[in-house]
């Protein structure tokens, strides 16, 4: 295979040479160091069946053996060989050249370089040798090969060749996979191989067994399995199934191991997750929260779970006792009550295989009875025969109790259901309504037809519910089982819509169907919008009302202001200094002199509880501070306590202002009253007094109040006691007359002073009325005219006494009078005659005495003459006080003279004077006298007569003169000229003078005075005045 | 000398009178008060005697005749009018009220003077029978309660039998009691003590028939 190198210049040598490489087996070939051949061999020429020249050329780089190599290898060769060329490396290299025959064979071409003394390349020396057939061997043995490796290598078992020491000399690929790691990483450390292996990828709990194992089997040669983990490239360990044989030579000699380990991790997990689901298993079938037990297919009680031999204190074994069965054992644990029937039931499944199902109560070891739900079921075997009994048993003695419980409740619902108090839906959430009570059926106006026809839940909620529904609803019932009440609207069935409160519940367990609670709360709503409209109605009053109100806390820090205080104040509720309290408040609004008095007060009320109300000045607005009267009382709760003080200002400024000058005036009207010199008195409509002046208190000596315990009233109190007794009556009659009419009163009479002196005043009173004209008071004043009356009465006595002596009018009370004047007298000087006479008779006479009578009848008898002497002047004549007067005036004051009495009679006085009469020469006080007489015979004359009693009097005019008539209704005159006769009297008290003196009167103003009867009943009495005074003799 | 055992008042307004009747009565040895209104004779101390009362019917303050009115409940002396001018209607109401006289004025010497001695007279009796009786109330009281309870019974006729029966005593007490009713009421006779009764206005309440209530 080799090419020798042949010294160039030795010919004979390179003929010889020629021809030993012409007989090789293979080509021989030259080249200059520009590649060009320059030589090849003629067999290869002939093999390739190409010249010599075509093959040697090189033209543009590329090489003119270019055409018989394979194309697939000519890339490679040409670089291979210009490398050579260029460095002078050896040239070594296989490729496949093409036959003349077009098959292309393996070669190998080898070629040297050959060099000059300067080692300059100077000829390139090769052979090719046809190496097809050790090519194709080896192909076989390639593929073999790599067949084998690849099966070492793919097998899905770890392989290892060791030595006879057990050092490892091999790892199949896929250990080297699995380790990530090859054999030669091993070798860094001095120990040996197989310990660093094992210490290195085995798992540590596993590493020194296996290495105990692998050592003991280089040993005795014995094969060994073993499983164990290994660590694969990630760090995981692998359980793997590890075994090992040695392979010996024919002398028995262990030449090498083979060890091979498979992977059955996951096979040990399995078993491994076996082994601890059995357990698992096992533990639940002790640890379940229930009793497990299993029977024979007779009943024969043969496996308790630990749960159940710990809550009956006994295991199976415990059950075998003498003289009866494990199952009459077992059934002395259940309740007395149960065991009966527990123990029926349970041979009746035994009998006929069908699953025993019971509720019973067990003994537990401590002699409790629980509840328990028992189940057991057959198992059978392939023959479908009963193997045995697996039966489960669980304490639900919690659960009955909270069954009973939840019976009683669901009953307590139930009966809510049905009392319809409220409305109850059974919904599901698909919008249907599985169920309702009548209450809600009536609060939408369905009824059960239409609920079985069914309802939509969402056909009956308002368009603006139905997001409210899809989104919060749903969502907490979804989320939390339960919607918390909440307040919507349903449309009814005739589409109106009632407002609702709704609640609701999923049923346990489930999202889609649940309870809802429905309140009708229309009631309400409407009890709510009239109780907005009263608050509305409420606050707009309170805003608007013009008082000023506020609210404190009960330690009277301000809480609330209406606007009506906020407008007068000027401020808001924030304007205060909120840490300030009251009295910042107080401060703020409050005149500096009132301050300390509101607050104090305040403060009292708030602290006693007491209402509070005081006038103080509040600053308004406009900063004037003006009189305010404050109100406040405290709301107090259920238990009387205090939660909240509300209180009232109002503006009194004006009031008050108006008051103090009223009350100015009132102290000055007071003054004026009381200094005033009258007595003054006030009463009430009802003529009560209910005030008298100091002069009018002084005058009667005694207060108004004094008169109240007297048991009269006050105005008759006063009456009785203070008007003298003859003028009372009068004065009670005025009165009353005043006070029944309303017309002012006004009356002279006699008062009694305090010193008991009666006094005359003159009293007035006048109503003071109201503006509907209504009687408010009466005031009355009185005056002291006592001094004036008395002159009066003085002055009207002796007129009286002259006119009594001067009238003709007194003279039919004459014969009275005159008796008594005269009678006095002479009484006097009858018994004073006598008293002297006996004085005389006496011995010795008693002259003092005597004297002293007979003086004393000198002057009786002195007073009798004059007695009779003003008489004799009543009928003396005078013409000098004559002068003219119209008879009309005359009559009037006659009248007038007589009007009193005339009225204490009962006789009405008619007259009648004819106008334009002429006047008359009279004596005017004689007239009147005539007239009076004669009016006063008159009344007389009709005292006692049934009729009514008119005295009439009529003056005319005839030829004579004057003619005046003087008519009565009397009884009338018998005789009617015998009257005029002195003496003559109809009258029991009469002296027969009046008419007598009445005519000679007439007839001395020259006419003549006559009577006739009246018609129809009566009489007249008539005279005439002459015209023409005609003077008497 | 003026007797001093009796009085008479003379209730007058006119001055002139009082001082005639008064001189008149004085020369007739009698004492004379004169008044010149009825409220001052009402009201006046007066000497507790025999007297008579000469009363004016025209008084200022109140008529003479409703003076007489008034006082005639209690113990008064007779009354003798007198007026300045009489009226048959009033003489007539003077006298059945018990008035002694009624003069009208002027009035004799003699006419006075016997109704006034009249007047005193019987003011005087009525004055002893007063004094008789309250002598009699005065023994009346001196007896004990068993003897009052004895006294109508026996004024009314019971025999001393009876009369002890009701009592319940024995007829010997009962007749204990009757004389020592008979002794201190200074009775003579039973017919006196029958009249004693009667002025002292003791009940006759049984009678011997019935011999019971």
């Amino acid at each position: 295979m080799m090419v020798a190198s042949n010294s160039p210049d030795d010919d004979s040598d390179a003929v010889r040479a020629m021809k030993i490489l012409e007989s090789m087996p293979g080509y021989g070939w030259s080249a200059d160091p520009t590649g060009r051949f320059t030589y090849v061999s003629p067999n290869a020429l002939a093999f390739l069946g190409q010249a010599q020249e075509d093959l040697g050329t090189i033209e543009d780089d590329e090489f003119g053996w270019r055409s018989v190599v394979h194309p697939d290898d000519y890339g490679r060769v040409a670089a291979r060989w210009r490398h050579c060329l260029r460095t002078g490396d050896p040239y070594d290299t296989e490729h496949r050249l093409r036959g003349d025959d077009g098959v292309y064979r393996w070669f190998r071409n080898s070629g040297m370089a050959s060099r000059d003394s300067n080692g300059r390349i100077v000829q390139w020396y090769g052979t090719t040798i046809d190496i097809e057939d050790q090519k194709r061997a080896e192909a076989g043995l390639r593929d073999r090969e790599r067949e084998l490796s690849q099966l070492v290598d793919m097998v899905p078992v770890h392989i290892r060749r060791l030595t006879p020491e057990g050092e490892p000399v091999f790892f199949n690929k896929r250990l080297i996979d699995f380790f990530g790691l090859n054999l030669a990483d091993f070798d860094k450390s001095n120990g040996s191989r197989l310990a660093t292996v094992i210490q290195t990828l085995v798992h540590p709990e596993d590493a020194e067994k296996l290495l105990e194992t692998v050592r003991r089997s280089v040993v005795t040669g014995e094969p060994y399995s073993r499983k164990y983990r290994m660590r694969r490239a990630d760090g995981a360990y692998r359980w793997v199934d590890g075994r090992a044989e040695p392979v010996r030579d024919e002398s028995g000699a262990v030449v090498q191991w083979f060890a091979i380990s498979i992977d059955v991790d996951d096979e040990v997990r399995a078993e491994e997750a076996l082994l601890a689901r059995e357990r698992e298993l096992s533990q639940l079938v002790d640890m379940v929260p229930s009793h497990v037990w299993r029977l024979t297919p007779e009943g024969e009680p043969i496996f308790f779970n630990k749960r159940m031999v710990d809550f009956i204190g006994l295991d199976v074994a415990d059950l075998a006792k003498p003289g009866m069965s494990r199952l009459d054992a077992l059934l002395e644990t259940v309740h007395p009550e149960d065991a009966a029937g527990y123990g029926e039931e349970l041979r009746g499944s035994l009998a006929t295989g069908e699953d025993f199902a019971m509720r019973y109560r067990l003994r537990r070891a401590d002699g409790v009875y629980h509840w328990m739900s028992s189940r057991a079921a057959p198992v059978r075997g392939h023959d479908g025969r009963i193997d045995q009994w697996y039966g489960l048993c669980h304490d639900i003695d919690d659960q009955v109790k909270v069954e009973d419980a939840l019976r009683r409740s669901e009953g307590q619902l139930r009966r809510l259901v049905d009392s319809n108090v409220i409305g109850i839906v059974i919904w599901d959430l698909d919008g249907r309504l599985i169920d309702a009570n009548d209450a809600f059926l009536r609060m939408i106006q369905y009824d059960r037809e239409d609920l079985q026809a069914g309802i939509r839940w969402f056909d009956m909620t308002p368009p603006e519910w139905q997001e409210v529904h899809a989104r919060d609803e749903a969502e907490e019932l979804a989320r939390t089982g339960v919607m918390q009440p909440r307040e919507k609207e349903y449309f009814r069935k005739d589409g109106s819509r009632v407002p609702v409160l709704i609640g609701a519940a999923c049923f346990e367990g489930q999202s889609t169907q649940g309870v809802a609670y429905i309140l009708d709360l229309t009631e309400r709503k409407r009890a709510e919008a009239a109780l907005r409209d009263r608050e509305r109605e409420l606050a707009r009053l309170v805003d608007t009302v013009p008082v000023q109100l506020w609210c404190v806390s009960p330690g009277g820090d301000p809480a609330y202001i209406n606007k009506t205080m906020m407008d007068y104040i000027g401020l808001k509720l924030e304007d205060f200094d909120a840490d300030g309290g009251l009295p910042s408040a107080i401060q703020t609004i409050v005149h500096p002199d009132d301050r300390a008095n509101l607050l104090r007060g305040l403060t009292h009320s708030f602290e006693t509880g007491a209402p509070f109300e005081l006038k103080f000045r509040n600053r308004r607005w406009d900063g004037e501070y003006r009189w305010t009267e404050g109100h406040a009382d405290p709301l107090r709760d259920e238990s009387g306590r205090i939660i909240r003080w509300y209180g009232a200002n109002v503006d009194i400024h004006d009031h008050v202002v108006a008051q103090e000058a009223l009350l100015e005036r009132e102290r000055f009207l007071w003054q004026l009253v009381e200094t005033l010199p009258a007595m003054i008195d006030c009463s009430a409509p009802d003529g009560e007094p209910i005030y008298r002046s100091q002069q009018l208190r002084e005058f009667l000596g005694y207060q108004l109040e004094e008169l109240d315990s007297v048991g009269k009233s006050r105005l008759t109190g006063t009456l009785d006691a203070g008007v003298h007794p003859d003028d009372v009556l009068g004065v009670k009659e005025s009165y009353a007359h005043s006070l029944a009419t309303g017309e002012p009163y006004a009356r002279r009479h006699r008062l009694r002073r305090f010193d008991g002196e009666y006094r005359w005043v003159e009293t007035r009173a006048a109503p003071m009325r109201d503006s509907a004209g209504a009687i408010v008071q009466w005031n009355v004043i009185c005056l002291d005219i006592d001094a004036e009356v008395q002159t009066q009465e003085a002055l009207r006595l002796s007129q009286d006494r002259l006119s009594r002596a001067s009238q003709a009018a007194s003279l039919a009370e004459l014969s009275a009078s005159i008796a008594h004047e005269v009678n006095q007298p002479l009484a006097a000087i009858v018994a004073n005659s006598h008293a002297c006479h006996r004085w005389l008779s006496s011995t010795p006479p008693n002259l003092e005495r005597v004297k002293l009578i007979v003086e004393r009848i000198i002057r009786d008898a002195n007073s009798a003459a004059d007695v009779v002497s003003r008489i004799r002047a009543l009928f003396k004549q005078s013409t000098d006080s004559r002068s003219s007067a119209a008879v009309a005036g005359v009559v009037a004051e006659a009248r007038d003279l007589l009007a009193e009495e005339a009225s204490r009679r009962g006789v009405r006085i008619e007259v009648a004077v004819e106008a334009g009469l002429p006047l008359v020469v009279l004596d005017r006080t004689q007239i009147q006298q005539v007239l009076v007489n004669l009016m006063r015979n008159g009344m007389e004359a009709m005292d006692g007569t049934a009729n009514e009693k008119i005295l009439r009097i009529q003056a005319s005019q005839n030829a004579e003169g004057i003619r005046i008539e003087v008519s009565d209704r009397g009884h009338g005159l018998n005789n009617p000229e015998s009257v005029f006769e002195p003496f003559v009297t109809t009258k029991p008290n009469g002296m027969g003078m009046g008419l007598a003196i009445s005519r000679s009167i007439v007839e001395s103003h020259g006419g003549h005075l006559w009577a006739e009867s009246n018609e129809p009943q009566g009489s007249k009495l008539i005279f005439i005045l002459p015209t023409e005074t005609k003077a008497v003799a | 000398m003026m007797m001093e055992d009796h009085v008479v008042f003379i209730v007058d307004d006119d001055e002139r009178i009082r001082e005639a009747l008064g001189e008149l009565l004085e020369s007739h040895n009698m004492r004379a008060i004169t008044f010149s209104s009825a409220g001052d004779y009402v009201h006046a101390d007066k000497p507790n005697l025999p007297a008579c009362l000469i009363l004016d019917v025209e008084l200022p303050d109140i008529n003479g005749l409703d003076l007489q009115r008034q006082i005639a409940e209690g113990e008064h002396p007779p009354i003798v009018f007198i007026t300045g001018h009489g009226d048959i209607p009033s003489s007539v109401r003077a006298i059945k009220d018990g008035a002694v006289d009624f003069l009208t004025k002027p009035f004799s010497d003699a006419d006075l003077m016997t109704a006034v001695e009249a007047a005193i007279a019987q003011d005087r009796r009525a004055r002893s029978a007063r004094a008789d009786l309250g002598d009699l109330r005065g023994r009346y009281l001196g007896l004990t309660p068993r003897e009052r309870e004895v006294f109508p019974l026996v004024v009314s006729g019971l025999l001393n039998k009876q009369a002890a029966a009701k009592l319940g005593i024995s007829e010997v007490t009962l007749q204990l009691h009757r004389r020592n009713v008979m002794q201190k009421m200074e009775a003579a006779s039973l017919a006196d003590l029958v009249r004693i009764a009667e002025r002292l206005e003791i009940p006759i309440t049984h009678s011997r028939k019935s011999g019971g209530t």
